[in-house]
């Protein structure tokens, strides 16, 4: 038994100790925003928030997170209610910036990469909250255990689309 | 293997006006099917209705409109990131129906049971006349005549807005017109729904004329790309069937090799797992997906295959296709842009250039690797749900695998990761095994293959290699230009789960084997330099490599990718059109514009040379260097027409010689489709091909031994990163005087290639004539 705290709720999971975390999301707690790409810790595509840090969960053992603050592509409106005192029947009509920036740049083609994007993109604006096209790079780049990685070549529009939820995240604070 | 893009692209062919259609009588039969107007007549095909799916030939099988005026369209054609059926098509639709974007609600899309017309993911606005529109002019025509009868006003006197018909002071909106009514309109249907290419309705309904339109040509949003942003949408990933069990594939130790003892599961350590073997088959099934990945993993290890070397190894390739493939199986195919005789212009050459151009195996490499969830159940019937480009063909490959028909099999189709063409043909690997594997676990089960899997088991995108002789004059002009292209079939439709069980499957690649799996190798490339007086071109193809001496007949398979065939015959015509235009001391640009009649290809050419601040000379560059550490710059151009559009790219790269590092600057593209139907849909599948290019130039080949592939993940089959991608800039020459809209998402990730390697050429006056340009190459290359 392992206690989990993905999105704000406590979650109680009967998983071996060794299991990637990006299996009891998808398969027992049926949090699917993380897809399986490698296994490897090598694309992103399974990326989540672990304690606010991008992590590859196709590597990560659930038991390794018990207990840390754990956020999906489906907990980025509430992350973003809570950060802005948002009430929480408000936040569920909402999306985060990032998601909306993502739909008004119409970024993603095939989208199986794109949560690590998101993640990713979340992850950076918490910390610098106007980043340089060559940070953004850098970030998308260099800040995980492996570039983020999209098949479809979709790189310019999440640059675009990183900038402009930039730009809704200050307009909102 | 088919050569579409020589197909004229003729939108709507010898159409009767509205007003002629009016004129000729407007019977179109609503309620029964016999008979009709004019245009209903001619080569229409009646297709017998399997169990399980729609009548292709009532219209309502294709587009539903409904008493509240909302209406849905339905199409084989699954998403596969290119957008088009939740905003091209409906723009289509929209436009032919004179309703808003926005009263087409639904799109179904890919499920066998619940579309009418198969087909792979490819060529989606059908030359300009994809089968939903055709659909569409036929239901507007039903329509008006059912709106003549109500209002009792003759058709031509008929106006429609916003799905609302008036005429003679009344008017009617098309919910109403169809309100308690049993309304049933025949079409004409031919082809075959399980193939390739899937069912087309004929005829010629008249079509709006372009200069009315007022959807197409907007930027309208993706409805898909909300709900996967959102976390809303199911993936074929996420299905999930009550008793379903996780199940990881023991893959054979190479492409050659036979089970010799299948491993048993250490049943201490994974109690509920289970081994299925079938033939060379074999799979592990258990209750949990982390049992399953670790007991597979354990079983592989227990598990004796024998041991097989029968391919050529990678560092041989070419000496292989050169040397050993048998090219004389198959007959040479000729392009339809053959004239003159280019012996005589050689032998009298001014001056000359030979050359060989290589381009190596590359994977689809989707960024999931393949999955499906199969339910065998007790009566037969067989439910699939995956992500896949051609759900009807796959249909018929697993029906032909249990022998059975294609009635008994349900394909439920899911987004998924893009495969580029991979499973256009029917499948993508994981499918026929999940059905092996549900058939004999009694069960549903999910088959999902891991990343190496995945790089090592699936098909790729064929190599190839080009000689080129070209003549130019003592004006500098091309006077003759000759190109012989080698590749082994492009597509092998078997699936591998059927071959590797031993169970039916279409034959192996042959030169009898079908349109686009035989090993003839067809000229796709269609010919833009016209006023080029003596032209020849030839294809010759061949088996796949190790197909003919590997015990389970695989060896390294080949699938269509993304410009299928085409990349393969650009890259070398248009290094060479760079080099010829060097040997004249021309500028590769000017050059291309003074041997192009077309002026749709001048417009681009033009547009691309303007876009990217292109300075014209001849190259090299007259600093060139090919030694230092220090960065060389240079620029390139390349040129192609494909399904009706017009592309040109200009690559600005720098490379360092000591390192052989390239890197694309700045990279300008200009696309003439001739209707530019989403703008910014269009441009983003512009960018992304772009990407896809500069990759396949720089990093992309497939690595093998004499046994199997060796390339097993991101690292081994680098794609590039975001620090990767240049500057881009995609101009679109919205071009409606063309009357029709050809492709964009294909195209883009061919034309990098030739501009970067005439680029590397620009700035260090040496021609590398490999593909990819990576940098031990690029050393190599320039410390000759």
């Amino acid at each position: 038994m392992v206690t989990l705290n993905v999105n704000g709720v406590r979650r109680e999971v009967q998983a071996p100790d060794d299991t990637p975390l990006l299996y009891v999301l998808r398969n027992d707690l049926e949090l699917i925003g993380p897809q399986f790409g490698c296994g490897l810790a090598q694309c992103g595509a399974c990326a989540v928030l672990v304690n606010g840090k991008e992590a590859r969960s196709c590597v990560t053992p659930v038991a390794s997170v018990a207990n840390q603050e754990i956020t999906t592509l489906e907990g980025l409106p509430a992350r973003w209610a809570k950060q802005k005192g948002i009430a929480a029947e408000q936040a569920k009509n909402i999306l985060h910036p990032v998601q909306q920036a993502w739909i008004e740049e119409q970024t993603p083609q095939c989208g199986f990469c794109q949560n690590g994007m998101m993640i990713k993109a979340t992850e950076l604006l918490e910390s610098n909250p106007n980043p340089t096209v060559a940070q953004i790079k850098d970030a998308f780049t260099n800040s995980g255990p492996s570039p983020n990685l999209c098949r479809c070549g979709t790189y310019i529009a999440i640059l675009e689309a990183v900038q402009h939820a930039a730009t809704i995240m200050a307009k909102r604070s | 293997m088919a050569t579409m893009s020589e197909k004229p692209a003729k939108a709507f062919g010898p159409t009767l006006s509205r007003r002629q259609f009016v004129k000729a009588g407007g019977a179109l039969v609503v309620g029964f099917s016999l008979a009709g107007p004019e245009f209903l007549k001619g080569d229409s095909v009646k297709t017998a209705t399997l169990k399980n799916s729609l009548d292709p030939t009532l219209a309502n099988s294709w587009i539903e409109i409904h008493p509240d005026n909302t209406i849905l369209i339905r199409t084989g054609k699954s998403d596969f990131g290119q957008g088009s059926t939740f905003t091209a098509y409906r723009q289509i639709v929209a436009e032919e129906l004179s309703v808003p974007f926005e009263a087409i609600t639904t799109v179904i899309a890919g499920d066998t049971d619940r579309t009418p017309d198969g087909s792979g993911a490819f060529d989606f606005l059908g030359h300009g006349t994809p089968n939903i529109r055709k659909a569409a002019a036929y239901t507007y025509q039903a329509l008006l005549d059912l709106a003549s009868e109500r209002l009792a006003v003759s058709k031509d006197k008929l106006l429609v807005k916003d799905g609302v018909v008036s005429g003679g002071g009344k008017t009617i909106s098309f919910g109403d017109l169809v309100r308690n009514q049993q309304l049933k309109l025949t079409i004409p249907v031919k082809g075959d729904l399980t193939s390739i290419f899937g069912l087309s309705i004929e005829g010629n309904p008249p079509m709006k004329p372009v200069s009315q339109y007022s959807v197409i040509g907007k930027s309208f949003k993706n409805s898909v790309i909300s709900s996967k942003v959102a976390a809303k949408e199911t993936w074929a990933t996420d299905v999930r069937l009550p008793g379903m069990l996780h199940a990881r594939i023991v893959h054979p130790k190479s492409l050659g090799s036979t089970l010799v003892s299948a491993g048993q599961v250490d049943k201490k350590k994974f109690p509920n797992a289970q081994v299925i073997v079938k033939g060379n088959l074999l799979g592990v099934v258990a209750p949990t997906e982390w049992e399953a990945i670790q007991a597979a993993e354990q079983v592989a290890g227990a598990t004796k295959w024998t041991d097989w070397k029968g391919l050529p190894g990678n560092d041989k390739l070419y000496q292989y296709l050169r040397e050993e493939a048998d090219w004389s199986s198959a007959p040479v195919e000729k392009s339809k842009a053959v004239k003159g005789d280019v012996g005589p212009a050689l032998g009298s050459a001014h001056r000359k250039h030979a050359a060989t151009y290589q381009l190596s195996y590359m994977k689809h490499a989707p960024i999931g690797p393949t999955m499906a969830v199969a339910d065998v159940q007790a009566d037969g019937t067989v439910h699939i749900y995956t992500h896949n480009q051609n759900p009807q063909a796959l249909r018929g490959e697993i029906a032909m695998m249990l022998r059975t028909t294609p009635d008994h099999v349900i394909v439920h189709s899911y987004p998924g990761p893009g495969h580029y063409g991979r499973s256009n043909g029917g499948n993508a690997g994981a499918e026929d095994e999940a059905v092996l594997l549900s058939q004999a676990a009694g069960k549903p089960v999910r088959v999902q293959w891991m990343r190496a899997d995945d790089m090592q088991w699936s098909t790729q995108s064929a190599a190839a290699f080009s000689d080129v002789q070209i003549a130019v004059d003592a004006n500098g002009k091309l006077a003759a230009y000759q190109i012989d292209h080698y590749m082994p079939a492009m597509q092998d439709d078997r699936p591998i789960g059927a071959v590797l069980a031993g169970l039916p499957a279409m034959s192996a690649p042959d030169v009898h084997s079908g349109d686009v799996t035989s090993t003839v190798n067809g000229i796709s490339d269609p010919w833009v330099y016209a006023p080029v007086p003596n032209v020849v071109e030839r294809g010759h193809g061949t088996f796949q490599v190790g197909q003919k001496v590997s015990p389970l007949a695989v060896g390294l398979r080949d699938h269509s990718m993304r410009t299928p065939g085409q990349f393969q015959q650009n890259y070398p015509r248009e290094l060479a059109m760079s080099e010829a235009a060097a040997l004249a001391g021309a500028d590769a640009l000017q050059f291309r514009i003074d041997h192009a009649s077309e002026e749709r290809a001048v417009g681009v050419l033009k547009a691309v040379r303007d876009a990217s601040g292109w300075d014209t000379r001849p190259s090299p560059r007259t600093d060139a260097v090919s030694t230092g550490s220090t960065p060389v710059r240079g620029r390139g151009v390349s040129l192609m027409l494909r399904s009706g559009t017009y592309w040109a790219c200009v690559c600005q790269i720098a490379v360092i010689p000591s390192t052989g590092i390239v890197k694309v600057e700045k990279y300008t593209i200009a696309v003439d489709p001739g209707i530019v139907v989403n703008p910014v849909q269009l441009k983003r599948n512009v960018e992304g091909g772009a990407v896809m290019g500069i990759s396949h130039a720089l990093f992309e080949e497939v690595i093998f031994d004499e046994s199997g592939i060796t390339t097993e993940d991101w690292n081994s089959y680098p794609i590039p990163s975001m620090s990767d991608i240049p500057e881009i800039k995609v101009v679109l020459l919205n071009n409606p005087k063309v009357g029709t809209y050809g492709g964009g998402s294909e195209a883009a990730n061919a034309l990098a290639a030739p501009a970067i390697a005439a680029a590397l050429y620009d700035a260090t006056g040496k021609v590398l004539r490999r593909l990819p340009l990576k940098p031990a190459y690029v050393q190599g290359l320039l410390k000759a």
